[in-house]
């Protein structure tokens, strides 16, 4: 019973982020400064989310269950090393291609 | 010629769709497919396989044919890609670049005297691309230590396709885009050096090849063709199991012929058919 109510928090505290990185994604004004939701807000929406999952299979506490909450958890390392990796890269090219970053007063693009 | 050719699609293209509708309403429960095949496999697939997964049952052992064209048509766009693309010319004319390892410093060699090819020593000098951009440390990094997991996890997907979704069309991407995740953050050379154009092109005949082969041993084995019972013959736990690892042995076909076409494929793309520089 406690253990579904953590989850559940678990589950709804990670949709916020995502939630709020979906709006910052809609609403920021450029290039770079939404890729800042994007990797940041999924990132730790991914992390919470999985987490709550995997404590939701844990019990009852199994090595099969145990197997696959690691398993879970590994979508969260990989995540975790791929997302910012992903990000890092897509700046990297936008700034090689010239493109300029969103100043204070700039109309938005 | 061309207004020929058009007659022709709208013919066939207007018999086609004559043609449906005859159909049975879609998702009609008393259609003859949901009355008697569906239910079938559902019921009877687990026995008959020994696979819980009924897709890969249905699409590997059932349908094994449908398959075996599939992955054939894969390797026929591969062929294709390759016949239209590739130019047999070893390098584009003009100068080309080489980067000093230890320095960095990039020099832009010409061709010698009586247009011969100058190369520096490849012990100090590395051939770049001529749209040269230096290699983001962090992305090369990263890449590398997660191109591996990625593979393992293309094989898992392969190897456990009878028990969760997947397969060999779906591993076989997988491998093939861990291939293309090394091209894209290197090089293109960094990925020929991995995995050569020949190699490529031999993995998804063989691919091919393997999924036919087993076929063909069912037939040489006294069975009809593509009927795993026979392989029980070869392989230890009966007939039923034996449907089961031969349906195994058919998607590592289909998936060394997915991901040597992938390979193939992009590789031809970016390089435009040159297979000296790209991304």
């Amino acid at each position: 019973m406690v253990i579904t109510l953590i989850v559940v928090v678990l589950l709804l505290v990670g949709l916020l982020f995502f939630t709020g990185g979906t709006v910052g994604l809609l609403r920021f004004p450029d290039f770079y400064s939404r890729l800042h939701p994007a990797g940041k807000l999924d990132g730790i929406g991914v992390l919470l989310v999985i987490l709550g999952l995997s404590l939701y299979q844990l019990f009852p506490l199994t090595v099969a269950s145990a197997v696959t909450g690691l398993k879970l958890m590994l979508i969260v390392v990989f995540v975790f090393l791929a997302s910012p990796t992903a990000t890092h890269a897509i700046t990297d090219a936008g700034l090689r291609a010239g493109m300029e970053p969103w100043k204070k007063g700039d109309p938005w693009r | 010629m061309k207004i020929l050719g058009l007659v022709i699609v709208a013919l066939v293209g207007s018999v086609l769709i004559y043609a449906t509708v005859d159909f049975p309403p879609f998702a009609d429960p008393e259609s003859p497919a949901s009355l008697h095949v569906s239910p079938r496999y559902i019921e009877k697939s687990l026995d008959e396989t020994a696979v819980p997964n009924v897709v890969t049952a249905v699409l590997a052992d059932y349908r094994s044919f449908d398959t075996m064209f599939e992955t054939t048509v894969i390797f026929a766009a591969g062929v294709a890609c390759f016949l239209l693309l590739r130019i047999p010319r070893r390098r584009p004319p003009g100068p080309r670049h080489f980067r000093h390892r230890l320095t960095g410093l990039t020099f832009r060699v010409k061709d010698g005297e009586n247009g011969k090819e100058i190369f520096l020593p490849l012990r100090e000098f590395e051939p770049v691309d001529s749209v040269w951009t230096p290699h983001d440390f962090i992305i090369e990094k990263v890449c590398r230590y997660m191109i591996p997991f990625i593979q393992l996890f293309g094989l898992y997907v392969i190897a456990h396709g009878h028990h969760s979704p997947g397969g060999g069309f779906q591993g076989g991407v997988i491998l093939g885009a861990a291939i293309i995740l090394l091209s894209v953050s290197h090089n293109l050379r960094t990925a020929l050096k991995r995995m050569r154009e020949k190699t490529g092109a031999l993995c998804s005949a063989l691919g091919v090849f393997i999924f036919a082969g087993t076929g063909a041993l069912c037939l040489a084995l006294g069975y009809n063709y593509l009927d795993y019972r026979a392989l029980a013959a070869l392989l230890p736990g009966g007939p039923i199991m034996a449907r089961s690892h031969g349906m195994l042995l058919v998607e590592i076909g289909v998936g060394v012929a997915v991901m040597g076409t992938m390979v193939w494929i992009f590789k031809n793309l970016a390089s435009l058919g040159r297979y000296d520089e790209g991304l």
